[in-house]
């Protein structure tokens, strides 16, 4: 049975022998007892290797007043809160208290905050480079805000964005040259172009799915590239279209020129941010969220016209992006043909894979690496594009979707982790696993669940066949050491299921039954087993229990 | 200009750019991914089989053979380091696609590196004579690229028709989470595909190169137009890729001849979106749904 049993040889002598009041057992063969500190403290000890992983939401929690719990700031008129705020009541100390849920708009209005008075901040030799790279920042940063509209939002794999944009441009600038159009009509000129473009591109989008589109689109782009480049209109010979009409004055310090750029491009930004705001967090963004890719035939069912909410947000996107070509026309006095090649294609497409596809402060965090990687540091020489192709491929192949979708994956992976050791150390038996723990509100329970089966594990080394055989001798009075504590806790059973005796006569025989554990239901009969006295029938109860012990 | 020698230049290069438009074909019929990076490994094969030419030596078989192999080289460098960690995660096509495009910036900025933005030429692979043929001069070279495509071309059908990997392709062509399961190793697969497309693209790159240098950046014309008529002719579709191939070399014939060099591409993209509108999957492309990933 155990081992404990096999060098045993052990007698146990009744204390009570001494004073001749021991009955029938004055020595017995029975077990050594082992230490119960040893099996305790091999039971309650810790044997999986942990590591040092916060586990909590570490939500910054301010203290609150019970009467303030529900007033919050409202954006005037309407009763929209400005900030997620949940206020509660401590579990543990009852106190009030008051929680951000949604930081996301407050690390918003920082780094605007801190774009916004940037300029201030740059060093003074590299001024110039940092104001040209942040108002290109700018602007870029625009563009792929509404290209994320499209890609994210509309899930219309489009790569032709900056073809819309060169091509608002270009003919903006082309007019403003030719017929000295003034600048602030360009960028209003600019969205009607786009949305001319946006139209003969939205058409075969209707059409086409996923990437049919995007390699249709790449081919758009090189085809404005080549029309541009070749015709004689659009100054082929010296590399753009130069000479617009600007809101930039020549005649100003070239560090206000550079101040009014930068500031401008941030303008532009702004509203891109607050277009995409307006698009994604209404009604057409929520429209599309319930139709994602590969589902589009279930939201159709539900009555979600996902098509046309796409190619909307799709025309809308188009005019804003033209709006942004009549802009970089009118601020930079015309557009290089850099705009269509295949490399700025590639780097926007690397600004919204090193950020994350889907979210406006992917795009806009993407932005400025590649902007400062490629615009700042241009002592690297073709070292930049390596780098930014590196990170893009980097951030492709180990990021699911982007630095904005680190917390996502790596949550999802903490959780697959933390079920994997989970269950590597999990042991059967009486302990409640950790999923089902945190269900059970009263701890108590799982305490006395833990305890429980440590004290079964430690009594299973105890039940010899000496103890059994001194048991059948004589089950009551005083036993040895080992038979007293298993009694003990054979005692100490709940009353649901606990077995008792049963007198079929006067004087006998005996069966075996067990209590239902609720008053005024009565209890069972185990089995049809018949004892005749009644030390028979405590010594067949103390069997079955052991079976049971066993068993567990 | 005759109307005969601009339609032999244009199956010419139609030949060379059906080669990439198949390589694209099959990579994303078979392994679902798009990939981009075939200007990569289109220049990477013209500098391999360029290097050989200045060390090894300049015979037609070896500059081919070298080209051939380079190209497949780099294929299965790209399977390496996109299909293979990439096919099994979340948001695998665009995720490839990215992956790809990655690879080709990085590519042609290590090949500015390396070899400078001065462009490399080839040796002559077919030598200089003509025949003429019903009035029409066939120069060599033009002979021995549409010879050497063709080649190539019924070599890999004949590859993937015959042989057991072939079959293997096909069944991922089919289904590939099937084939998977019936014991068709998905990464092995991966590897021969990019091998045989890389070597492809490979032997465009050496018969291109008897027409336009070798430079850094000269992989995105042939991407390009590659991906064009693949799409024009459906992707996973060789046949369709082929008779796209002609189509498209007509058209751009037909463009020089009646309109003018500077509107080719313009025709040849209203063209293909014109049959994609049609044909919203390419001229003999896969039904929908048929490769679902």
């Amino acid at each position: 049975m155990s081992k404990k049993h096999e060098k045993s040889g052990y007698t146990w002598i009744n204390p009570l022998a001494a004073w001749g009041t021991a009955v029938g057992n004055a020595a017995a063969p029975s077990v050594e007892v082992p230490d119960i500190r040893e099996d305790w403290d091999k039971a309650t000890g810790y044997k999986v290797k942990t590591h040092k992983v916060g586990r909590l939401k570490h939500y910054i929690i301010w203290p609150n007043h019970g009467e303030k719990l529900w007033s919050r700031w409202r954006w005037w008129p309407t009763r929209r809160n400005l900030l997620h705020v949940t206020g509660i009541y401590n579990r543990k100390t009852a106190i009030a208290e008051t929680k951000i849920l949604d930081r996301r708009p407050l690390y918003w209005l920082i780094c605007l905050a801190f774009l916004a008075i940037a300029p201030m901040l740059f060093p003074d030799n590299m001024q110039n480079t940092l104001l040209t790279a942040g108002t290109i920042f700018g602007i870029f940063a625009a563009i792929n805000v509404c290209w994320t509209l499209i890609i994210g939002t509309a899930s219309i794999f489009s790569l032709a964005s900056y073809a819309v944009v060169g091509t608002a441009a270009f003919l903006t600038s082309w007019l403003s040259v030719t017929y000295g159009v003034p600048w602030y009509v360009l960028p209003v000129i600019g969205a009607v172009i786009g949305l001319v473009f946006g139209v003969a591109i939205a058409l075969p989008a209707l059409r086409l799915d996923g990437f049919y589109y995007a390699l249709l689109t790449l081919g758009l782009n090189e085809l404005c590239r080549v029309f541009f480049t070749t015709s004689r209109e659009f100054g082929s010979a010296s590399g753009g279209l130069y000479g617009a009409d600007s809101f930039i004055s020549e005649s100003w310090d070239p560090m206000v020129q550079s101040h009014v750029g930068y500031y401008s491009a941030f303008l532009l930004l702004l509203m891109s941010l607050s277009l995409f705001r307006l698009i994604n967090g209404k009604r057409l963004g929520r429209i599309l969220r319930m139709a994602p890719e590969k589902r589009e035939a279930f939201a159709a069912a539900c009555g979600v016209d996902y098509k046309r909410a796409r190619i909307m947000i799709f025309l809308i996107t188009s005019v804003a992006l033209g709006f942004i070509g009549g802009f970089y026309a009118a601020q930079y006095r015309g557009v290089a043909f850099s705009i269509f090649s295949f490399d700025t294609v590639l780097l926007g497409l690397a600004m919204l894979a090193i950020g994350g596809i889907g979210k406006a402060e992917g795009a806009v965090l993407g932005t400025l690496v590649v902007i400062f990687l490629d615009k700042v540091l241009l002592d690297w020489g073709p070292m930049r594009h390596f780098m930014i192709g590196a990170l893009m491929l980097a951030a492709v192949l180990f990021l699911n979707n982007g630095y904005f979708g680190i917390k996502k994956q790596f949550n999802a992976w903490r959780e697959k982790k933390r079920g994997e050791w989970r269950s590597a150390r999990t042991e059967k038996g009486g302990e409640a696993l950790p999923e089902e723990a945190t269900e059970v509100d009263d701890k108590d329970q799982l305490y006395l669940r833990r305890f429980d089966k440590i004290q079964r594990d430690y009594l299973k080394t105890l039940i010899t066949p000496e103890i059994i055989e001194e048991h059948r001798r004589q089950p009551l009075g005083q036993h040895s050491e080992a038979l007293e504590r298993v009694l003990l806790y054979f005692r100490r059973a709940r009353m649901e299921d606990k077995y008792a005796l049963h007198r079929a006569g006067p004087e006998g025989p005996y069966k075996i039954i067990a209590f239902s554990g609720t008053r005024g239901v009565s209890p069972r009969l185990v089995d049809d087993r018949e004892f005749a006295t009644v030390d028979e029938g405590y010594h067949g109860v103390f069997m079955r229990r052991v079976h049971d012990l066993m068993e567990s | 200009m005759d109307v005969f020698f601009v339609l032999t230049n244009a199956i010419t290069v139609a030949c060379i750019y059906g080669l990439i438009a198949v390589a694209v074909s099959i990579t994303w019929s078979s392994l679902g991914l798009i990939n981009l990076a075939y200007g990569f490994v289109f220049t990477f094969a013209g500098y391999g089989a360029w290097l050989v030419s200045q060390h090894v030596g300049e015979h037609p078989l070896i500059i081919a053979a070298a080209g051939i192999a380079m190209g497949a080289l780099a294929g299965v460098l790209v399977c390496l380091v996109v299909f293979i960690p990439l096919h099994d995660k979340p948001n695998f096509t665009t995720r490839g696609m990215i992956a790809t495009l990655a690879i080709s910036l990085i590519g042609s900025q290590s090949f500015l590196m390396f070899f400078g933005p001065r462009p490399k030429s080839l040796p002559d692979l077919f030598g200089f004579w003509s025949v003429d043929l019903f009035g029409v001069t066939l120069t060599s070279d033009k002979i021995g690229i549409v010879v050497c495509s063709a080649l190539m071309l019924f070599l890999v059908v004949r590859w993937m028709k015959g042989s057991r990997r072939g079959l293997e392709i096909r069944a991922m062509m089919m289904n590939p989470h099937a084939a998977s399961i019936v014991g068709i190793g998905i990464r092995s697969t991966g590897i021969y595909v990019m091998a045989v497309t890389g070597a492809m693209a490979g032997l465009a790159s050496v018969l291109l190169s008897q027409t336009y240098y070798i430079a850094p950046f000269n992989g995105l014309t042939p991407l390009i137009k590659g991906v064009s008529i693949a799409l024009c002719g459906g992707l996973g579709s060789v046949q369709g890729a082929v008779i796209a191939a002609i189509l498209l070399g007509l058209v751009e014939a037909l463009t020089n001849e009646f309109l003018g060099g500077q509107y080719v591409l313009m025709t040849q993209f209203l063209f293909i979106i014109a049959v994609l509108v049609v044909r919203p999957r390419g001229i003999s492309g896969l039904l929908d749904k048929a490769r679902e990933q």
